[in-house]
């Protein structure tokens, strides 16, 4: 900062100063790089309650339940890798297909239904594996946006 | 400094980057702090190919069942006749928090849908699995 009529000699700074400029940049990239760690990923699930209000579907829509038992999908410890193992084989409204499927099936009965309306019972064997039954709701989750999930137990 | 006058040497430091520098810092420490306190034992997450954006962990009602089953209410272990009342506890009266779980992928569906139930029966509905995208492993 010159006042006027100072330093005849010198001559104007003629450069920009970029250290503010790179100082809040550095700022920035730190704060991001802290900050997307600690937001988390997860799952929003339900526990419909046989008496109460919770997740009650309306009843002209059909209950759609998936099951998964431990006789056609024997997941019983942590899948290796990434996804769900092929011989993985999941019941849908009475129908058995593959795990690897489940995203297009719920595409098709869950695309032309409102958002408040999808709900998808998850009926999952309790000796299965946590992490393998997550990934087969994650597959479920793929197929429609916003749907809810309840879980029930197997009976 | 008058006009008029010679222009001498800056005689004064410049603080600028100085206050830069600590401004920096003071941010750092405020945004790492609440993850250095992560409450709760280390546990091994589930991961899956695309698990939905939670928010910020802050706010939430962190519950933890490790490896073994054992379930942790932030960085308490309970046991699982007390785990309602603690839970309403940590809650301090607040029954709409959400709850979000951390289950360790070794575990069996049950354990964890054991927990989820006794969550509700807390009286809380909003309940969330955590989990960890697969392609950011090793974290």
């Amino acid at each position: 900062m010159q006042l006027n009529g100072g330093a005849q000699g010198s001559g104007l700074h003629s450069e920009i100063n970029v250290t503010p400029l790179v100082d809040v940049v550095l700022v920035l990239l730190i704060i991001f790089m802290v900050v997307v760690p600690l937001a988390m990923q997860g799952y929003d699930v339900n526990i419909p309650r046989t008496s109460a209000e919770a997740v009650s579907a309306p009843q002209d829509a059909p209950q759609l339940i998936l099951s998964i038992l431990p006789d056609t999908c024997g997941i019983l410890e942590p899948p290796a890798g990434e996804g769900v193992p092929a011989d993985c084989r999941v019941g849908l409204a009475d129908q058995l297909f593959p795990a690897s499927e489940l995203t297009a099936h719920i595409k098709a009965i869950m695309g032309g239904q409102p958002k408040e309306q999808r709900l998808l019972f998850l009926a999952a064997d309790d000796r299965l594996n946590y992490e393998g039954v997550l990934r087969i709701v994650d597959l479920a989750k793929a197929g429609a946006d916003d749907l809810k999930i309840g879980v029930i137990p197997v009976e | 400094m008058r006009p008029g006058e010679p222009a001498r040497m800056q005689a004064t430091i410049n603080v600028t980057p100085l206050v830069d520098v600590v401004l920096v810092l003071l941010i750092i420490f405020m945004v790492v702090a609440p993850g250095m306190m992560k409450p709760g034992p280390e546990v091994d997450l589930p991961k899956t190919g695309t698990p939905p954006e939670q928010g910020d962990a802050r706010d939430r009602l962190l519950v933890t069942i490790d490896e073994r089953g054992a379930l942790w209410i932030d960085d308490q272990q309970v046991t699982p006749d007390r785990f309602g009342d603690s839970l309403r506890l940590a809650a301090g009266g607040m029954q709409d928090t959400k709850v979000v779980i951390q289950g360790d992928a070794r575990l069996r569906f049950g354990d964890v849908r054991h927990a989820m139930v006794a969550v509700e029966d807390a009286g809380f509905k909003d309940v969330g699995l955590i989990a960890q995208r697969a392609k950011a492993r090793e974290n």
